[in-house]
């Protein structure tokens, strides 16, 4: 049996769409400002669509009594705000997952906080999601806060986005307030590089256009919020796009086996085809696919595999596996748009890392360019960067990254960057422009100091050139240059033999 | 964003992936292995993981010695077909003591011979990360939980201080004295469990399938006697009925279901049509209203 065909097993009596074998998981973020309703609109959804169980619902009846801030009705938000912070305030404060079947697909729904203050989190979900819900209180429009999600968004790659906007109930039921709404959003969205956008309008406390067609909106024709979300293809990967597989770890078993495990991140890749090491442009030919099932003759993007090629092309975590024609650029100055999560504000002298893919590079040098503008969505010059804020930055790496740009292979183009001595993830971004080669006689003056194996040999004295201890050098450099770095020297590692 | 495919196999890369990557990131991981239909799970996308070599880390089971005679059988039959490196972990001060489900609360007893005994058995190995088959379905307080969750020393978890979680790329430098728990299956539902394991073929516990036992009625849950060490109260009398477990625990703070489910293709049946959710017979999560955030906080899985 394949694993296809298990999805074909369904309750008797479920009556199945013919395109159901077809229809892909939807993963969906819900945003917007606090007191919109997020919370409510999803547990409403939930409620409607069948996604709680009799329990649940018995305890979230048991829960609005005692403590609904909806007097007698049902709180739907109970069923989202898991946390005990959360149901005392009233508020959501970190990303909620919650799963549920319909007929037609399977939903994965991220449900974020509102609050200015727990944006970090907010973008973690963006980051997991095919589709954005951005709701609005039909009462007050786009907010700042809206704004900022909206760009959030746009910049963790999302591409479909949906305008709920909500409380309809309370300006009633108003097509002109819905449009004007709708028409201000329209404006805000040319700044995006959003595909689609839909508007609904909805009243998530009463149910109408969620699952149901509302009788008050005559006017509205567009479906509701369930009925669009069953249908909406979430792809928006291109067709042809290079293959890469950065690889995980070495994996090593009798009778000499050696493979390179990873995740296809693009393209697709078959037995005999030439790959090549992207960082030394050593290349070889794909001899098998090996998983646990069985060898496989090809394999595509989304799929964990191991690869065993030909040669060996003396390499460990951290490089990336590409075609030969399209490889990725090895990269030491990369220009980026990140959004900063840290409470402590962006430090040009404080130790960074670069986490991209599988790889883990020194920061030799950051700074910051521009800031956007949550009232305009514009930039505006600036030099530095703090919480919740979205930066274009340029970073000068320790040694060259195959690195690609977002916009083309999204899973080898973005990156966060971690703080080198409490291991914190202090923001995520995408790259916009990559530069190779040259950059540290372009970009560095000349009191650079260079980590390299001539430098370093005392403490690598214990050191050969197998590509464990290969690795190891490059750990200790790292932390050499983390502690050169923040005693104000600049460096650059030299990993070359 | 994701890549997309067969929900299923999505999944199950996912949760290859993220094992992959906490095996190249952490010291000394290991897995916790409860022995359930999750750690069943777990355990075969670890395999997947890491084939053709070996596991590359430990598997622990914090063993309360309530668990059923069922679990503990199927456990060591399945460490010996599968060559694990089995840790078995009791809290003995605990044993000592006397503390059972029988004499003190659920909340007491779990504290001591759960929480208290994975904490030892963590520090005792010098584990920096740990994998669980939690699933963010399960429960409220789990739905908010990172595939990469960190602790604080004393393995606390401060649910307002959760690290960002972006795209596929998770973090595993590690702060002083952090350790990790690591949840592969997050986005797993109770039906895909079943799914997978249907598809997969894998061998589970055979008290998830129903059967004639004998259990007896107790505040409206189905308490099974698996022993004699069941304490019966007074007009108590075990009767046979034929039932199953959705979700296994200690007896008997594990609530059987009546089912005709006898075999898989009934029991995925039965979960894909369930009206209550899974944790309704687990009697350690209704103790007290946010149980299991509390518990959370204290270690516990």
């Amino acid at each position: 049996m394949t694993l296809a065909a298990l999805d074909e097993k369904v309750p008797e009596g479920t009556i199945l769409a013919p395109d159901q074998k077809s229809e892909a998981m939807l993963r969906l973020l819900t945003c917007g400002s606090v007191d919109d309703g997020k919370s409510t609109l999803i547990g409403r959804l939930l409620w409607d669509a069948a996604g709680v169980t009799e329990d649940q619902r018995a305890a979230v009846m048991h829960a609005s009594h005692a403590r609904g801030v909806n007097g007698e009705k049902i709180d739907f938000s109970l069923l989202l705000d898991g946390l005990q912070a959360e149901r005392e305030q009233g508020i959501t404060i970190d990303i909620a997952w919650r799963y549920f079947e319909t007929e037609r697909r399977r939903f994965v729904i991220i449900d974020s906080p509102g609050h200015e203050q727990y944006t970090r989190n907010m973008a973690t979900g963006a980051s997991h999601a095919d589709i954005a819900i951005l709701l609005v209180d039909a009462r007050h429009g786009v907010k700042r806060q809206t704004r900022r999600h909206a760009a959030i968004c746009n910049l963790v790659g999302i591409k479909k986005v949906i305008l709920a906007v909500n409380k309809m109930d309370q300006i009633d039921w108003s097509e002109e307030g819905y449009r004007a709404i709708e028409a201000d959003f329209q404006k805000l969205a040319e700044k995006f590089d959003f595909a689609e956008i839909t508007s609904i309008p909805v009243a998530a406390l009463t149910g109408a256009n969620v699952a149901a067609r509302s009788a008050e909106m005559p006017w509205y024709s567009g479906p509701t919020l369930l009925d669009y979300l069953e249908n909406v293809d979430p792809k928006t990967v291109a067709e042809d796009v290079p293959f890469r597989m950065p690889v995980q770890l070495v994996l090593r078993a009798a009778d000499d086996f050696r493979g390179y495990a990873g995740t296809v991140t693009s393209g697709k890749i078959t037995v005999g085809d030439r790959v090549v090491d992207a960082r030394s442009g050593l290349g070889a030919t794909l001899r098998r696919i090996s998983i646990m099932s069985g060898d496989q003759p090809f394999a595509t993007s989304g799929d964990a595999v191991t690869l065993v090629l030909d040669t060996d092309l003396d390499i460990s975590r951290g490089a990336v596996l590409s075609e030969v024609k399209r490889r990725p650029v090895n990269a030491d100055v990369i220009e980026a748009r990140l959004v900063w999560l840290a409470e402590t504000p962006f430090d040009p002298e404080a130790g960074y890392l670069l986490r991209s893919a599988t790889d883990l590079t020194p920061v030799t040098s950051m700074s910051v360019s521009a800031l956007v503008d949550f009232e305009t969505l514009g930039s505006t010059p600036a030099h530095e960067c703090s919480v919740n804020d979205i930066a274009d930055c340029r970073i000068l790496l320790g040694r060259a990254t195959a690195l690609d740009l977002f916009s083309e292979l999204p899973f080898t183009g973005n990156f966060v960057l971690v703080n080198a001595i409490d291991g914190a993830t202090v923001a995520g971004g995408v790259i916009s422009w990559v530069q190779a080669g040259s950059a540290a006689a372009d970009d560095v003056d000349e009191n650079v100091l260079v980590l390299d194996r001539a430098r370093l040999a005392g403490l690598c004295s214990d050191l050969g050139n197998s590509p464990a201890e290969s690795t190891e050098f490059e750990r200790r450099a790292q932390e050499v240059a983390i502690l050169l770095r923040s005693a104000g020297v600049p460096v650059l590692i030299d990993t070359d033999q | 964003m994701t890549v997309l495919t067969s929900h299923l196999k999505l999944l199950e890369a996912e949760s290859i992936h993220i094992f992959r990557e906490a095996a190249a990131q952490f010291r000394l991981p290991v897995l916790l292995y409860s022995i359930g239909k999750d750690s069943t799970v777990l355990l075969h996308l670890a395999r997947k993981a890491f084939w053709p070599a070996k596991l590359p880390f430990p598997v622990l089971h914090v063993d309360t010695t309530w668990k059923f005679h069922d679990m503990i059988a199927f456990r060591d039959r399945t460490a010996k077909e599968l060559g694990l490196d089995l840790i078995v972990h009791t809290n003995h001060d605990g044993l000592a003591k006397g503390i059972n489900p029988f004499d003190h609360s659920p909340s007491v007893y779990t504290d001591i011979m759960k929480t208290q005994a994975l904490r030892k058995a963590l520090d005792d190995g010098g584990f920096d990360a740990a994998f669980g088959g939690a699933r963010r379905d399960e429960e409220a307080s789990r739905a908010k939980e990172r595939v990469f969750s960190f602790r604080a020393p004393g393995h606390r978890w401060d649910p307002r201080l959760q690290r960002p979680e972006m795209w596929q790329l998770l973090n595993g430098r590690l702060g002083k004295d952090e350790t990790v728990r690591i949840f592969p299956l997050s986005n797993w539902t109770e039906a895909d469990v079943w799914r997978y394991i249907t598809l997969e073929k894998l061998d589970v516990v055979p008290l998830y399938f129903a059967k004639e036992r004998p259990v007896v009625e107790r505040d409206g849950q189905l308490l099974l006697v698996d022993d004699e060490r069941m304490r019966l109260k007074p007009g108590e009398t075990p009767e046979m009925r034929k039932v199953r477990f959705r979700t296994l625990g200690c007896y008997p703070l594990s609530a059987a279901i009546e089912s005709d489910a006898a075999d898989l293709d009934a029991v995925v049946q039965e979960t894909l049509t369930a009206r209550v959710s899974e944790r309704s017979g687990r009697l350690i999560d209704h103790d007290q209203d946010g149980a299991m955030e509390m518990k959370k906080r204290e270690g516990y899985f």
